[in-house]
Protein backbone atom coordinates (compact mmCIF):
# COMPACT_ATOMS: atom_id res chain seq x y z
CA UNK A 1 0.00 0.00 0.00
CA UNK A 2 2.96 2.21 -0.34
CA UNK A 3 2.91 4.56 -3.14
CA UNK A 4 6.19 5.16 -4.80
CA UNK A 5 7.40 8.27 -6.50
CA UNK A 6 6.18 8.77 -10.33
CA UNK A 7 2.72 7.15 -9.79
CA UNK A 8 0.91 9.96 -8.29
CA UNK A 9 0.25 13.19 -10.74
CA UNK A 10 2.15 16.43 -9.93
CA UNK A 11 -1.06 18.32 -8.50
CA UNK A 12 -1.90 15.13 -6.06
CA UNK A 13 1.27 14.74 -4.42
CA UNK A 14 1.72 18.19 -4.03
CA UNK A 15 -1.67 18.90 -2.50
CA UNK A 16 -1.06 15.74 -0.26
CA UNK A 17 2.60 17.05 0.95
CA UNK A 18 1.24 20.82 1.19
CA UNK A 19 -1.56 19.11 3.26
CA UNK A 20 0.10 16.51 5.63
CA UNK A 21 3.13 18.69 6.75
CA UNK A 22 0.68 21.36 8.84
CA UNK A 23 -1.63 18.32 9.81
CA UNK A 24 1.75 16.20 11.06
CA UNK A 25 2.90 18.93 12.74
CA UNK A 26 -0.23 19.90 14.32
CA UNK A 27 -0.54 16.15 15.72
CA UNK A 28 2.95 16.44 16.84
CA UNK A 29 2.61 19.41 18.74
CA UNK A 30 -0.62 17.53 20.36
CA UNK A 31 1.43 14.26 21.09
CA UNK A 32 4.18 16.58 22.68
CA UNK A 33 1.78 17.95 24.87
CA UNK A 34 -0.34 15.04 26.05
CA UNK A 35 3.31 13.39 26.26
CA UNK A 36 6.08 14.68 28.14
CA UNK A 37 9.67 14.06 27.43
CA UNK A 38 10.04 10.83 28.69
CA UNK A 39 7.52 9.11 26.99
CA UNK A 40 9.30 9.92 22.99
CA UNK A 41 11.66 6.17 24.21
CA UNK A 42 8.12 4.65 24.43
CA UNK A 43 6.83 6.34 21.03
CA UNK A 44 9.85 5.14 19.32
CA UNK A 45 10.31 1.55 20.70
CA UNK A 46 6.79 1.32 19.99
CA UNK A 47 7.16 2.34 16.41
CA UNK A 48 9.82 -0.68 16.26
CA UNK A 49 7.88 -2.73 17.60
CA UNK A 50 5.79 -2.68 14.49
CA UNK A 51 8.45 -3.34 12.50
CA UNK A 52 9.46 -6.49 14.02
CA UNK A 53 5.84 -7.74 14.87
CA UNK A 54 5.99 -7.96 10.88
CA UNK A 55 8.27 -11.11 11.26
CA UNK A 56 5.33 -13.05 13.50
CA UNK A 57 3.36 -14.95 10.76
CA UNK A 58 -0.34 -15.68 11.88
CA UNK A 59 -1.53 -18.58 9.78
CA UNK A 60 -5.28 -17.96 8.91
CA UNK A 61 -5.48 -21.35 6.43
CA UNK A 62 -4.41 -23.84 4.23
CA UNK A 63 -0.63 -22.63 3.69
CA UNK A 64 -2.22 -18.92 3.87
CA UNK A 65 -0.63 -16.22 7.01
CA UNK A 66 -0.72 -13.15 7.33
CA UNK A 67 1.15 -10.50 9.59
CA UNK A 68 0.03 -7.38 11.42
CA UNK A 69 0.02 -4.04 9.98
CA UNK A 70 -0.28 -2.49 12.85
CA UNK A 71 -1.98 1.19 12.17
CA UNK A 72 -5.03 0.02 14.09
CA UNK A 73 -2.74 -1.31 17.23
CA UNK A 74 -0.62 1.67 17.49
CA UNK A 75 -4.12 3.79 17.77
CA UNK A 76 -5.13 1.43 20.08
CA UNK A 77 -3.00 1.29 22.71
CA UNK A 78 -0.98 4.94 21.87
CA UNK A 79 -3.68 7.31 21.03
CA UNK A 80 -4.49 8.95 18.15
CA UNK A 81 -2.29 11.47 17.74
CA UNK A 82 0.67 9.66 19.21
CA UNK A 83 -0.14 6.83 16.93
CA UNK A 84 -0.17 8.97 13.98
CA UNK A 85 3.43 10.30 14.65
CA UNK A 86 4.80 7.05 15.22
CA UNK A 87 3.21 5.80 12.19
CA UNK A 88 4.49 9.14 10.01
CA UNK A 89 7.96 8.17 11.49
CA UNK A 90 8.04 4.75 10.10
CA UNK A 91 6.42 5.59 6.95
CA UNK A 92 9.71 8.15 7.14
CA UNK A 93 12.09 5.54 7.83
CA UNK A 94 10.46 3.07 5.08
CA UNK A 95 10.65 5.44 2.41
CA UNK A 96 14.59 6.44 3.14
CA UNK A 97 16.06 3.51 4.63
CA UNK A 98 14.20 0.61 2.64
CA UNK A 99 13.07 1.89 -0.64
CA UNK A 100 9.45 1.42 0.41
CA UNK A 101 7.26 4.01 -0.64
CA UNK A 102 8.53 7.48 -2.48
CA UNK A 103 9.94 10.27 -0.66
CA UNK A 104 7.45 13.27 -2.72
CA UNK A 105 4.80 10.29 -2.61
CA UNK A 106 5.62 10.43 1.22
CA UNK A 107 2.82 13.08 2.24
CA UNK A 108 0.22 10.65 0.07
CA UNK A 109 1.43 8.20 1.93
CA UNK A 110 0.91 9.60 5.35
CA UNK A 111 -2.32 10.90 4.96
CA UNK A 112 -3.66 7.00 3.62
CA UNK A 113 -1.20 5.44 6.27
CA UNK A 114 -0.92 8.01 9.18
CA UNK A 115 -3.91 10.04 9.53
CA UNK A 116 -6.80 8.58 7.64
CA UNK A 117 -5.30 4.77 8.53
CA UNK A 118 -5.01 5.23 12.26
CA UNK A 119 -7.99 7.87 12.99
CA UNK A 120 -10.02 4.90 11.29
CA UNK A 121 -8.57 2.14 12.96
CA UNK A 122 -8.97 4.69 16.26
CA UNK A 123 -12.69 5.15 15.64
CA UNK A 124 -14.34 1.98 16.42
CA UNK A 125 -12.85 2.39 20.20
CA UNK A 126 -13.91 5.97 19.89
CA UNK A 127 -17.50 4.85 19.20
CA UNK A 128 -17.74 1.94 21.41
CA UNK A 129 -15.42 2.68 24.30
CA UNK A 130 -13.20 0.49 26.10
CA UNK A 131 -16.12 -1.55 27.23
CA UNK A 132 -15.93 -4.21 24.05
CA UNK A 133 -12.21 -3.98 23.37
CA UNK A 134 -11.77 -6.60 21.08
CA UNK A 135 -14.93 -6.08 18.99
CA UNK A 136 -13.60 -2.67 18.56
CA UNK A 137 -10.11 -3.41 17.77
CA UNK A 138 -11.79 -6.20 15.02
CA UNK A 139 -13.82 -3.09 13.67
CA UNK A 140 -10.29 -0.98 14.00
CA UNK A 141 -7.74 -3.35 11.99
CA UNK A 142 -10.50 -4.37 9.09
CA UNK A 143 -11.72 -0.72 8.91
CA UNK A 144 -7.86 0.63 8.80
CA UNK A 145 -6.80 -1.11 6.03
CA UNK A 146 -10.18 -1.09 4.21
CA UNK A 147 -9.84 2.88 4.46
CA UNK A 148 -6.31 2.75 3.67
CA UNK A 149 -6.76 0.90 0.27
CA UNK A 150 -9.62 2.57 -0.79
CA UNK A 151 -8.15 6.45 -0.58
CA UNK A 152 -4.65 4.63 -2.48
CA UNK A 153 -6.38 3.38 -5.06
CA UNK A 154 -8.25 6.38 -5.11
CA UNK A 155 -5.39 8.68 -5.60
CA UNK A 156 -3.76 6.66 -7.89
CA UNK A 157 -7.32 6.36 -10.44
CA UNK A 158 -7.18 10.39 -9.94
CA UNK A 159 -3.46 10.51 -11.05
CA UNK A 160 -4.19 8.83 -14.18
CA UNK A 161 -3.13 5.32 -13.11
CA UNK A 162 -5.16 3.01 -15.30
CA UNK A 163 -5.99 -0.38 -13.69
CA UNK A 164 -8.64 -2.51 -15.45
CA UNK A 165 -12.07 -3.44 -13.91
CA UNK A 166 -11.37 -6.56 -13.57
CA UNK A 167 -8.29 -5.99 -11.66
CA UNK A 168 -9.72 -3.07 -9.80
CA UNK A 169 -12.47 -5.55 -8.47
CA UNK A 170 -9.84 -8.34 -7.40
CA UNK A 171 -8.03 -5.50 -5.71
CA UNK A 172 -10.71 -4.92 -3.47
CA UNK A 173 -11.46 -7.81 -3.34
CA UNK A 174 -7.45 -9.16 -1.55
CA UNK A 175 -7.84 -5.94 0.34
CA UNK A 176 -10.96 -7.03 2.00
CA UNK A 177 -9.84 -10.55 2.72
CA UNK A 178 -6.21 -8.13 3.56
CA UNK A 179 -8.68 -6.16 5.97
CA UNK A 180 -10.68 -9.09 7.82
CA UNK A 181 -7.38 -11.03 8.35
CA UNK A 182 -5.90 -7.57 10.32
CA UNK A 183 -8.87 -7.37 12.12
CA UNK A 184 -8.86 -10.79 13.27
CA UNK A 185 -5.02 -10.06 14.30
CA UNK A 186 -5.68 -6.53 15.47
CA UNK A 187 -8.41 -8.43 17.80
CA UNK A 188 -6.00 -11.58 19.20
CA UNK A 189 -3.23 -9.16 20.05
CA UNK A 190 -5.34 -6.51 21.93
CA UNK A 191 -6.61 -9.49 23.31
CA UNK A 192 -3.48 -11.01 24.43
CA UNK A 193 -1.72 -7.44 25.71
CA UNK A 194 -4.70 -6.89 28.11
CA UNK A 195 -4.32 -10.22 29.31
CA UNK A 196 -0.94 -9.45 30.03
CA UNK A 197 -1.69 -5.97 31.74
CA UNK A 198 -5.04 -4.67 31.40
CA UNK A 199 -3.63 -0.51 31.79
CA UNK A 200 -1.87 -0.90 28.22
CA UNK A 201 -5.13 -1.47 26.72
CA UNK A 202 -8.18 0.65 27.77
CA UNK A 203 -6.30 4.18 28.33
CA UNK A 204 -8.91 6.34 28.80
CA UNK A 205 -9.21 9.57 26.57
CA UNK A 206 -10.77 13.07 27.31
CA UNK A 207 -14.00 13.14 25.79
CA UNK A 208 -13.75 16.10 23.72
CA UNK A 209 -10.75 14.50 22.39
CA UNK A 210 -12.50 11.45 21.63
CA UNK A 211 -15.62 13.66 19.55
CA UNK A 212 -13.16 16.36 17.83
CA UNK A 213 -10.96 12.61 16.55
CA UNK A 214 -14.45 10.87 15.99
CA UNK A 215 -15.63 13.64 13.73
CA UNK A 216 -12.13 13.62 11.64
CA UNK A 217 -12.70 10.03 11.39
CA UNK A 218 -16.11 10.46 10.10
CA UNK A 219 -15.00 13.17 7.37
CA UNK A 220 -12.45 11.01 6.16
CA UNK A 221 -14.56 8.22 5.66
CA UNK A 222 -16.90 10.49 4.07
CA UNK A 223 -14.33 12.15 1.70
CA UNK A 224 -12.61 8.11 0.89
CA UNK A 225 -16.23 7.21 -0.15
CA UNK A 226 -17.00 10.33 -2.45
CA UNK A 227 -13.22 9.39 -4.00
CA UNK A 228 -14.08 6.26 -5.19
CA UNK A 229 -17.72 6.97 -6.11
CA UNK A 230 -16.08 9.38 -8.50
CA UNK A 231 -13.24 7.20 -9.56
CA UNK A 232 -15.12 4.31 -10.73
CA UNK A 233 -19.03 5.09 -11.05
CA UNK A 234 -19.15 8.30 -13.03
CA UNK A 235 -16.62 8.26 -15.42
CA UNK A 236 -17.24 11.85 -16.90
CA UNK A 237 -16.45 13.31 -13.04
CA UNK A 238 -13.53 11.91 -13.30
CA UNK A 239 -12.45 13.09 -16.50
CA UNK A 240 -13.99 16.49 -15.78
CA UNK A 241 -12.32 16.78 -12.07
CA UNK A 242 -8.71 15.67 -13.93
CA UNK A 243 -9.53 18.72 -16.53
CA UNK A 244 -10.06 20.65 -13.72
CA UNK A 245 -7.09 20.35 -11.77
CA UNK A 246 -5.25 19.84 -15.14
CA UNK A 247 -3.89 16.63 -14.87
CA UNK A 248 -2.49 14.37 -17.24
CA UNK A 249 -4.15 17.17 -20.21
CA UNK A 250 -1.76 16.48 -22.60
CA UNK A 251 -0.95 13.07 -21.69
CA UNK A 252 -4.52 11.77 -22.47
CA UNK A 253 -4.58 13.63 -25.51
CA UNK A 254 -1.64 12.66 -27.06
CA UNK A 255 -1.85 8.92 -26.03
CA UNK A 256 -5.23 8.19 -25.62
CA UNK A 257 -6.78 9.75 -29.07
CA UNK A 258 -6.27 6.40 -30.85
CA UNK A 259 -8.44 5.05 -28.56
CA UNK A 260 -11.17 7.50 -26.93
CA UNK A 261 -13.18 4.95 -25.83
CA UNK A 262 -10.96 2.63 -23.61
CA UNK A 263 -10.62 4.50 -20.59
CA UNK A 264 -14.07 4.59 -20.85
CA UNK A 265 -14.51 1.35 -20.72
CA UNK A 266 -13.37 0.13 -17.78
CA UNK A 267 -14.99 2.67 -15.76
CA UNK A 268 -18.29 1.48 -16.83
CA UNK A 269 -17.42 -2.38 -16.28
CA UNK A 270 -19.85 -3.51 -13.99
CA UNK A 271 -17.91 -5.32 -11.83
CA UNK A 272 -15.95 -2.26 -10.80
CA UNK A 273 -19.29 -1.01 -10.41
CA UNK A 274 -20.16 -2.75 -8.42
CA UNK A 275 -16.97 -3.29 -5.92
CA UNK A 276 -16.90 0.06 -5.73
CA UNK A 277 -20.81 0.79 -4.51
CA UNK A 278 -20.12 -2.55 -2.55
CA UNK A 279 -17.12 -0.64 -0.79
CA UNK A 280 -18.71 2.47 -0.37
CA UNK A 281 -22.01 1.19 0.82
CA UNK A 282 -19.97 -1.04 3.68
CA UNK A 283 -18.10 2.62 4.62
CA UNK A 284 -21.51 4.38 4.69
CA UNK A 285 -22.91 1.64 7.09
CA UNK A 286 -20.29 1.70 9.23
CA UNK A 287 -20.14 5.69 9.47
CA UNK A 288 -24.21 4.96 10.29
CA UNK A 289 -24.31 2.61 12.67
CA UNK A 290 -21.02 4.36 14.62
CA UNK A 291 -22.98 7.18 14.52
CA UNK A 292 -25.88 5.32 16.30
CA UNK A 293 -23.39 3.50 18.71
CA UNK A 294 -22.35 7.01 19.40
CA UNK A 295 -25.77 8.87 20.07
CA UNK A 296 -27.09 5.40 22.46
CA UNK A 297 -23.84 5.58 24.25
CA UNK A 298 -24.35 9.95 24.76
CA UNK A 299 -28.34 9.40 25.61
CA UNK A 300 -27.58 6.15 27.84
CA UNK A 301 -24.99 8.45 29.89
CA UNK A 302 -27.57 11.05 30.25
CA UNK A 303 -29.73 8.85 31.73
CA UNK B 1 21.00 -7.55 8.31
CA UNK B 2 19.58 -6.14 5.78
CA UNK B 3 20.48 -2.65 7.30
CA UNK B 4 24.09 -3.00 8.02
CA UNK B 5 24.33 -2.25 3.71
CA UNK B 6 23.01 1.23 4.22
CA UNK B 7 24.62 2.27 7.41
CA UNK B 8 28.21 0.70 6.08
CA UNK B 9 28.02 3.00 2.63
CA UNK B 10 26.83 6.22 4.49
CA UNK B 11 29.63 5.97 6.33
CA UNK B 12 32.20 5.70 3.68
CA UNK B 13 34.12 8.71 2.42
CA UNK B 14 33.66 10.71 -1.05
CA UNK B 15 32.68 13.91 -2.41
CA UNK B 16 29.39 13.58 -1.46
CA UNK B 17 30.03 11.97 1.91
CA UNK B 18 31.36 15.36 2.54
CA UNK B 19 28.50 17.45 1.83
CA UNK B 20 26.60 18.57 4.42
CA UNK B 21 23.15 17.07 4.94
CA UNK B 22 20.92 19.72 4.62
CA UNK B 23 22.56 20.73 1.10
CA UNK B 24 22.03 17.15 -0.01
CA UNK B 25 18.44 16.72 1.15
CA UNK B 26 17.67 20.06 -0.96
CA UNK B 27 19.31 19.12 -3.81
CA UNK B 28 17.27 15.34 -3.73
CA UNK B 29 13.91 17.26 -3.27
CA UNK B 30 14.86 19.25 -6.43
CA UNK B 31 15.92 16.28 -8.67
CA UNK B 32 13.20 14.39 -7.18
CA UNK B 33 10.67 17.16 -8.55
CA UNK B 34 12.42 17.62 -11.67
CA UNK B 35 12.02 13.98 -12.64
CA UNK B 36 8.24 13.77 -11.20
CA UNK B 37 7.24 16.78 -13.50
CA UNK B 38 8.61 15.64 -16.12
CA UNK B 39 5.61 13.95 -19.17
CA UNK B 40 5.94 10.53 -20.87
CA UNK B 41 6.86 12.11 -24.39
CA UNK B 42 10.14 13.92 -22.78
CA UNK B 43 12.32 10.89 -22.86
CA UNK B 44 15.25 12.74 -23.46
CA UNK B 45 14.79 14.69 -20.11
CA UNK B 46 14.34 11.75 -18.49
CA UNK B 47 18.02 10.23 -20.16
CA UNK B 48 19.55 13.48 -18.69
CA UNK B 49 18.35 12.77 -15.50
CA UNK B 50 20.09 9.48 -15.28
CA UNK B 51 23.29 10.70 -16.32
CA UNK B 52 22.71 13.30 -13.55
CA UNK B 53 22.16 10.27 -11.09
CA UNK B 54 25.09 8.65 -12.72
CA UNK B 55 27.50 11.28 -12.20
CA UNK B 56 26.32 11.62 -8.52
CA UNK B 57 26.57 7.87 -7.75
CA UNK B 58 30.66 8.08 -9.45
CA UNK B 59 30.91 10.68 -7.49
CA UNK B 60 29.96 8.58 -3.96
CA UNK B 61 31.95 5.46 -4.87
CA UNK B 62 29.46 3.72 -3.71
CA UNK B 63 29.13 0.26 -5.33
CA UNK B 64 26.75 1.13 -7.91
CA UNK B 65 26.03 -2.39 -9.06
CA UNK B 66 24.61 -3.30 -5.38
CA UNK B 67 22.70 0.06 -5.04
CA UNK B 68 20.83 -0.29 -8.11
CA UNK B 69 19.95 -3.61 -7.36
CA UNK B 70 18.82 -2.58 -4.06
CA UNK B 71 16.65 0.35 -5.48
CA UNK B 72 15.01 -2.32 -7.77
CA UNK B 73 13.02 -2.91 -5.21
CA UNK B 74 10.34 -0.86 -6.34
CA UNK B 75 10.23 -2.39 -10.16
CA UNK B 76 7.82 -5.28 -8.93
CA UNK B 77 5.16 -2.52 -8.41
CA UNK B 78 5.91 -0.11 -11.11
CA UNK B 79 5.96 -3.25 -13.49
CA UNK B 80 2.36 -4.15 -12.80
CA UNK B 81 0.99 -0.99 -13.54
CA UNK B 82 3.16 -0.58 -16.09
CA UNK B 83 1.31 -4.03 -17.55
CA UNK B 84 -2.12 -2.67 -16.99
CA UNK B 85 -0.40 0.58 -19.03
CA UNK B 86 0.52 -1.57 -22.13
CA UNK B 87 -2.83 -3.47 -22.21
CA UNK B 88 -4.81 -0.32 -21.73
CA UNK B 89 -2.42 0.90 -24.99
CA UNK B 90 -0.54 3.53 -23.20
CA UNK B 91 3.12 2.22 -23.27
CA UNK B 92 4.63 5.69 -23.30
CA UNK B 93 3.01 5.99 -20.18
CA UNK B 94 4.06 2.06 -18.78
CA UNK B 95 7.90 3.01 -19.64
CA UNK B 96 7.25 6.78 -17.50
CA UNK B 97 6.22 4.90 -14.76
CA UNK B 98 8.97 2.39 -14.23
CA UNK B 99 11.48 5.20 -15.23
CA UNK B 100 10.36 7.33 -12.90
CA UNK B 101 10.06 5.45 -9.54
CA UNK B 102 13.37 4.05 -10.39
CA UNK B 103 15.01 6.94 -11.15
CA UNK B 104 13.25 8.68 -7.76
CA UNK B 105 14.53 5.00 -5.74
CA UNK B 106 18.28 5.51 -6.95
CA UNK B 107 18.07 8.92 -6.03
CA UNK B 108 16.35 8.57 -2.22
CA UNK B 109 19.17 5.34 -2.03
CA UNK B 110 22.20 7.79 -3.16
CA UNK B 111 21.40 10.10 -0.50
CA UNK B 112 20.21 7.89 2.63
CA UNK B 113 23.63 5.82 1.41
CA UNK B 114 26.25 8.74 1.61
CA UNK B 115 24.33 10.20 4.86
CA UNK B 116 24.06 8.49 8.23
CA UNK B 117 20.45 8.55 9.47
CA UNK B 118 21.35 10.66 12.39
CA UNK B 119 22.54 13.40 9.93
CA UNK B 120 19.69 13.49 7.70
CA UNK B 121 17.60 13.52 10.83
CA UNK B 122 19.75 16.89 11.96
CA UNK B 123 19.11 18.21 8.43
CA UNK B 124 15.61 17.88 8.08
CA UNK B 125 15.42 19.49 11.69
CA UNK B 126 16.79 22.52 10.91
CA UNK B 127 14.67 22.53 7.52
CA UNK B 128 11.84 22.90 9.75
CA UNK B 129 10.41 19.51 10.18
CA UNK B 130 9.05 19.00 13.71
CA UNK B 131 11.07 18.19 16.43
CA UNK B 132 8.85 15.37 17.87
CA UNK B 133 8.47 13.47 14.43
CA UNK B 134 12.49 13.31 13.99
CA UNK B 135 13.33 12.27 17.60
CA UNK B 136 10.94 9.48 17.12
CA UNK B 137 12.28 8.33 14.20
CA UNK B 138 15.43 8.52 15.76
CA UNK B 139 14.08 6.27 18.42
CA UNK B 140 12.55 3.95 15.89
CA UNK B 141 15.57 3.74 13.60
CA UNK B 142 17.92 3.01 16.87
CA UNK B 143 15.66 0.54 18.55
CA UNK B 144 14.38 -1.43 14.96
CA UNK B 145 16.50 -4.03 14.55
CA UNK B 146 16.93 -4.86 18.57
CA UNK B 147 13.25 -5.36 18.99
CA UNK B 148 13.45 -7.43 15.58
CA UNK B 149 16.11 -9.36 16.91
CA UNK B 150 14.12 -10.02 19.88
CA UNK B 151 11.70 -11.51 17.38
CA UNK B 152 13.62 -13.26 15.59
CA UNK B 153 14.63 -14.86 18.69
CA UNK B 154 10.84 -15.71 19.86
CA UNK B 155 9.89 -16.89 16.73
CA UNK B 156 12.95 -19.44 17.17
CA UNK B 157 12.13 -20.32 20.20
CA UNK B 158 8.82 -21.66 19.49
CA UNK B 159 9.64 -23.33 16.48
CA UNK B 160 12.31 -25.28 18.72
CA UNK B 161 9.55 -26.46 21.00
CA UNK B 162 7.35 -27.69 18.63
CA UNK B 163 5.11 -25.06 18.07
CA UNK B 164 2.79 -26.31 15.12
CA UNK B 165 1.85 -22.34 14.21
CA UNK B 166 -1.37 -21.53 15.63
CA UNK B 167 -3.05 -17.92 15.66
CA UNK B 168 -3.64 -17.88 19.68
CA UNK B 169 0.11 -18.74 19.87
CA UNK B 170 1.23 -16.01 17.14
CA UNK B 171 -1.02 -13.42 19.50
CA UNK B 172 0.38 -14.17 22.27
CA UNK B 173 4.01 -13.55 21.29
CA UNK B 174 3.07 -10.24 19.59
CA UNK B 175 1.63 -9.75 22.97
CA UNK B 176 4.57 -10.53 25.23
CA UNK B 177 7.28 -8.53 22.49
CA UNK B 178 4.63 -5.49 23.18
CA UNK B 179 5.11 -6.11 26.73
CA UNK B 180 9.04 -6.40 26.54
CA UNK B 181 9.15 -3.25 24.19
CA UNK B 182 6.93 -1.06 26.93
CA UNK B 183 9.61 -2.63 29.34
CA UNK B 184 12.39 -1.55 27.01
CA UNK B 185 11.11 1.65 26.73
CA UNK B 186 11.07 2.26 30.62
CA UNK B 187 14.12 1.22 30.98
CA UNK B 188 15.11 3.31 28.11
CA UNK B 189 13.86 6.39 29.47
CA UNK B 190 14.66 5.74 32.59
CA UNK B 191 18.24 5.50 31.58
CA UNK B 192 18.33 8.32 29.49
CA UNK B 193 16.99 10.77 31.85
CA UNK B 194 19.60 9.46 34.15
CA UNK B 195 22.05 10.96 31.64
CA UNK B 196 20.38 13.92 31.54
CA UNK B 197 18.43 13.50 28.26
CA UNK B 198 15.81 16.58 27.39
CA UNK B 199 14.19 15.89 24.57
CA UNK B 200 16.72 16.88 22.53
CA UNK B 201 19.15 14.48 20.51
CA UNK B 202 22.38 16.29 20.56
CA UNK B 203 24.71 16.64 17.25
CA UNK B 204 28.19 15.78 17.33
CA UNK B 205 29.65 19.09 16.26
CA UNK B 206 27.93 22.28 14.60
CA UNK B 207 26.87 21.50 11.08
CA UNK B 208 29.22 24.34 8.81
CA UNK B 209 27.85 25.49 5.15
CA UNK B 210 31.23 25.32 3.18
CA UNK B 211 31.80 26.81 0.02
CA UNK B 212 32.22 23.24 -1.47
CA UNK B 213 28.59 22.55 -0.04
CA UNK B 214 27.21 26.11 -1.47
CA UNK B 215 28.76 25.02 -5.03
CA UNK B 216 27.40 21.47 -4.86
CA UNK B 217 24.09 23.10 -4.42
CA UNK B 218 24.10 25.51 -6.88
CA UNK B 219 25.35 22.54 -9.05
CA UNK B 220 23.52 20.01 -8.52
CA UNK B 221 19.43 21.68 -8.31
CA UNK B 222 20.88 24.05 -11.24
CA UNK B 223 21.35 20.83 -13.22
CA UNK B 224 17.87 19.68 -11.91
CA UNK B 225 16.35 23.12 -12.60
CA UNK B 226 18.11 23.09 -16.34
CA UNK B 227 16.69 19.70 -17.54
CA UNK B 228 13.24 20.23 -16.00
CA UNK B 229 13.48 23.94 -18.14
CA UNK B 230 14.53 22.80 -21.37
CA UNK B 231 12.24 19.76 -21.10
CA UNK B 232 9.67 22.18 -21.27
CA UNK B 233 10.72 24.55 -23.77
CA UNK B 234 11.94 21.64 -26.39
CA UNK B 235 8.86 19.69 -26.36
Amino acid sequence: MHIPDGFLATPVWAGLDATAAPAVAYLARRAGRNFDEGRIPMLGVMGAFVFAAQMINFPVGVGISGHLLGGALLAQTLGPSAAAVTMTAILAIQALVFQDGGVLALGANVWNMALIGVLAGYLPLGALGCGRRRLAAFLGGALSVLAVAVVAIAELLVSGVRMPGPVLAVTMGLFFVTALIEGAITAAVVGAIGAVNPDWTSRPQAPLARKAMFGLGACAFLLATGGIFLASTAPDGLERLAGRIGLGERARVLLAAPMPDYEARWFSSAALGKAAAGMAGLVLIFVLTALLGKWLIRTRRKE
Amino acid sequence: MHHVTLDRWSRGESVLHRRDARVKVLALAAYLVAVATLDAGQQLALVACGALLAAGLLASRLPAGALLARAAIVLPFSGVFAIFSVLGGQPGRAVELVEKSYLSACAVLLVAGTTPLARLMGALESLHVPRFVVLVVQFIYRYLFVVSEQAQHMRLAALSRGEKGSFRAAAGALAVLFARSEARAEAVYRAMAARGFSGRIPQLGTPQLHPADAAFLIAAVGAAAIIRIAAGVFS
